[in-house]
Formats: structure tokens, C-alpha cells, sequence
């Protein structure tokens, strides 16, 4: 069965924060729902072909981030309550980080703040079509 | 020294190999953890196989030691321990089938399914005169020798030679899966990418000497580049060769980059404060971090990191 996560091991990102993302990224999307086991340590380290130690570290973050929980013998496990808004939170803040990466390319090429609002508009109006009344703001 | 969880694996105290005048190791200290993957990376030459042949006692040291869960190298431990050399001798007028039945007798560890089921992953063929196996074939068999005895210290040196890659990636599985189950591995390869993938701990060698070591994910997340361009020539920058966090720094042009340990940030910062046209930090992968510090200019700040985490 093909794994749900993809990382880029080649990627100067370290793989246990690719991965972290997106386990939380699936929680908050609904593609892990609450309740439902994770694949084990050993398993998702042979699925994606990457260190165990490193998954078993990121499994510690999301458990200490209260996304996941891990009882010994039965494995690990979406949080019932609370995992998936904890998860959602996190999504919102990589949104964020995206979006402030954005805007520090855009301001050390030279663009001028009001230039930067027209992109941020332009790109609103693609991403949320429906949503006139952003523009006219 | 008590044996507990913090007792390495392996531990290597100030190795120095010499053959006549040439000094193929110089003074190597490394220690890898217990139920760790840890990857030797280094060029040709560079002293990765001798550095193997003396830890296994096939070549002995002139100076420094090496020890195997805080003691020496004895024969009892060569029942859990595996080795796979970079050229692999074996009986060449022997069959797959044959070389399997003598490593049984050996080995009381020794696992028939596990061995079989090896032969089929590598499509051995267990009735061929082992001198007719291709090299990569030559490498299969001897890594089919080392993972059927369920061993728990394994050192490969560059087990994934000429095997072609979806055999690469079996090895690698390989390696992943006995370390889920408490295995030692220390490997090396020239495919960086193979270290990126499977080892949590990274030593890169040099003309003899450790360079850098590290664990993976630590260096990529500490050794960051800032790139800065400028409207005319790039200033000098002579006052951040001072900072502390900062290793070399390349000049071309109106283009500048700064090799710094940590996030960037800072130096990011002061560089805007020059008016640049641009900054940005850059993320660096393993090869990227290999070949800097490997590199003609070898940076100051490599050595750094290997004096801080080499331990």
C-alpha cells in the first residue's frame, strides 16, 4: 500500500519537519480522522525508505503536540479530542510562514509595499474566486 | 567501563593508520551509538576502508583503538557482528548453495528462510559457480551472507556498489528494517543520497582526517547559506568574517554567499542593513554540506562543527 506521506529526504529541510507537516496537514484535512492508527515506527521508516529513528522522533513531537497519542502495545493513534484542532492550528501557521516567506522575496527584490498588496490581491482573487468583495475592499 | 544504554556501539579513540610514509588515517575519533544507522562519507582515498579493516582487526592500528561496546574486538563478538568489504572475496568455484550451507555451519545465528528469502529479493542463483556472479551480484551474495545471520553490529563499506538501483533501495530497506530491530549499522557510500536517507549520523573523512560529523537532520538545520546580491560590486563583508557563526564567505561580482552556522537569520539581517538588492537564506542538503567541506577552501566553520558535535 502506498504510504499517505511523501518526504524529500534530499531536501535541506530536515525530514522529521517535512514530516511532522504533514502528518498534521492530514489530520487537519480529514485524510487521518480521529481515532485512526498510524502506521508503526518500523513500518512508515520501510514505507518512505527513511531513518526509524526519525520517525520515531517525530512521533514524539506529535504526541507531545497533543495531535497524536501513543499507548504502548496497540500503537499510535489520532487524538479523539482536540488532536484535529491542534493539527488545524499547525496547518494555519505553516499558511503563515509561506505567506511571510512570500513577502520578504518580494520586498528584498525591491517590490514597493502597495505593489506587494496588488500580487497578495491578484493571488487572492485566483485562490478564492467567489469572494468579490475582497477586491473591492 | 560499565556497560549501559549510554556504552556505544563502536567507539574509535584517536585511530592513526600508517602504510610506510603515507598516513592513511590521522588521529580519528568517532563513537556510534547503539541501534543507530551511522554513514561514512568520504572521497576516494580519503580513509573509510582503512578506517573499517581496522576496526574488524584486519589491520592494526599504529596508534589509537577502537572498541566494541566498551571493550576490544574478541571472537565471541563476531557471531553478531557482520561485515561487508568493499571487495568481496568469495570462493569462486563454490555455488550460492554451498557458500549458504557453509555460512549455517559457522553461524549459529545462522537463519535458512531469512537467507532464502534474501536469494530470491537479489534473484541469486543458488546453483551458479559464485566466480560467474557479476560484481554487483558478488555484493548481493555477501549481503545476503551478513543479513542472514541477524547480526547485531553490521559495517558495510559501500554495500550498494554496482548493484543496480532497485537492489540499492533493498539494501537500503535492509539496513532500515535490522535498525528498527536494535541493529548497529555503519556504512559508507559514494550515493549521498543513501546516507541522506537511512543514516541518522553522518562522519565525513578527508585526506585522513574527520571533517565534519553530525547527526543529519542537526547539520541540515545548522549550516544554513545567505546569499546577497548587490547594485554594484558586493561589498566586503570583512567586518562578518569576525561573527562567530560565520565560516566562508565567496565573492563573485555583486553576488555574495555566506556559509553560517544556525538559522541565518542574523546575518541575513545584517547584511540587509548594506542595502542590498536582495537577500536570501538557502537551505543546504548533505551533498551540499559534503562538498563544502570537502571542498579546495575546506572552511573553518565544518571544523567547528566537527570539534562541537564529533563526540
Amino acid at each position: 500500500m502506498p504510504s499517505i506521506f511523501t518526504v524529500d529526504p534530499h531536501s535541506g529541510v530536515p525530514i522529521y519537519l517535512q514530516l511532522i507537516e504533514q502528518v498534521k496537514r492530514s489530520v487537519a484535512l480529514g485524510v487521518l480522522t480521529p481515532g485512526e492508527q498510524l502506521p508503526t515506527v518500523k513500518q512508515l521508516a520501510l514505507d518512505l525508505t527513511i531513518n526509524a529513528n526519525t520517525v520515531g522522533r517525530v512521533y514524539r513531537e506529535l504526541e507531545r503536540d497533543g495531535v497524536i497519542e501513543t499507548s504502548p502495545g496497540r500503537g499510535s493513534f489520532v487524538r479523539d479530542n482536540g488532536g484535529v484542532g491542534r493539527a488545524t492550528r499547525a496547518a494555519s501557521d505553516v499558511a503563515a510562514a509561506a505567506l511571510d516567506t512570500a513577502v520578504r522575496e518580494a520586498k528584498s527584490i525591491g517590490i514597493a509595499a502597495d505593489d506587494a498588496i496588488a500580487l497578495f490581491r491578484k493571488a487572492l482573487a485566483r485562490w478564492y474566486p467567489g469572494s468579490h468583495d475582497m477586491e473591492n475592499r | 567501563m560499565m556497560m549501559n544504554e549510554g556504552t556505544p556501539a563502536i567507539s574509535i579513540d584517536r585511530l592513526t593508520k600508517r602504510y610506510g610514509q603515507t598516513l592513511a588515517v590521522e588521529s580519528l575519533s568517532l563513537s556510534v551509538p547503539q541501534g543507530t544507522i551511522f554513514g561514512l562519507l568520504g572521497t576516494n582515498g580519503a580513509g573509510k576502508t582503512t578506517t573499517f579493516k581496522c576496526m574488524l582487526g584486519l589491520a592494526r592500528p599504529s596508534e589509537g583503538s577502537v572498541s566494541f561496546e566498551g571493550r576490544p574486538l574478541t571472537p565471541p563478538l563476531f557471531e553478531r557482528l557482520a561485515y561487508v568489504p568493499e571487495k568481496c572475496a568469495l570462493y569462486e568455484w563454490m555455488t550460492g548453495a554451498q557458500l549458504l550451507e557453509m555460512q549455517r555451519r559457522s553461524f549459529s545465528r545462522y537463519d535458512d528462510k531469512r537467507a532464502n528469502e534474501l536469494m530470491d529479493l537479489f534473484a541469486l542463483d543458488r546453483k551458479k559457480k559464485l566466480g560467474k556472479f557479476s560484481k554487483g551480484q558478488q555484493t548481493a551474495m555477501a549481503l545476503v551472507l551478513a543479513f542472514s545471520i541477524h547480526p547485531e553490529i553490521l559495517v558495510l563499506d559501500e554495500p550498494a556498489a554496482g548493484l543496480d538501483p532497485v537492489h540499492q533501495r533493498h539494501v537500503l530497506d535492509l539496513i532500515i528494517g535490522e535498525s528498527a530491530g536494535g541493529a548497529t549499522v555503519v556504512f559508507s557510500s559514494h550515493q549521498i543520497g543513501q546516507v541522506e536517507r537511512a543514516a541518522e549520523r553522518v562522519a565525513i573523512m578527508h585526506q585522513g582526517t574527520l571533517r565534519l560529523a553530525g547527526e543529519v537532520e542537526q547539520l541540515k538545520s545548522d549550516l544554513k547559506v545567505v546569499e546577497a546580491t548587490f547594485d554594484t560590486d558586493a561589498p566586503s563583508l570583512n567586518g562578518l568574517s569576525a561573527e562567530p557563526s560565520v565560516g566562508q564567505i565567496q565573492r563573485a561580482g555583486r553576488l555574495v554567499r555566506v556559509y553560517v552556522k544556525g538559522n541565518g537569520d542574523e546575518i541575513a539581517r545584517k547584511i540587509g542593513d548594506m542595502h542590498p538588492r536582495s537577500v536570501r537564506i538557502l537551505d543546504q542538503n548533505l551533498e551540499d554540506i559534503f562538498l563544502t567541506t570537502v571542498g579546495s577552501s575546506g572552511s573553518a566553520m565544518a571544523a567547528d562543527v566537527a570539534g562541537a558535535s564529533g563526540r
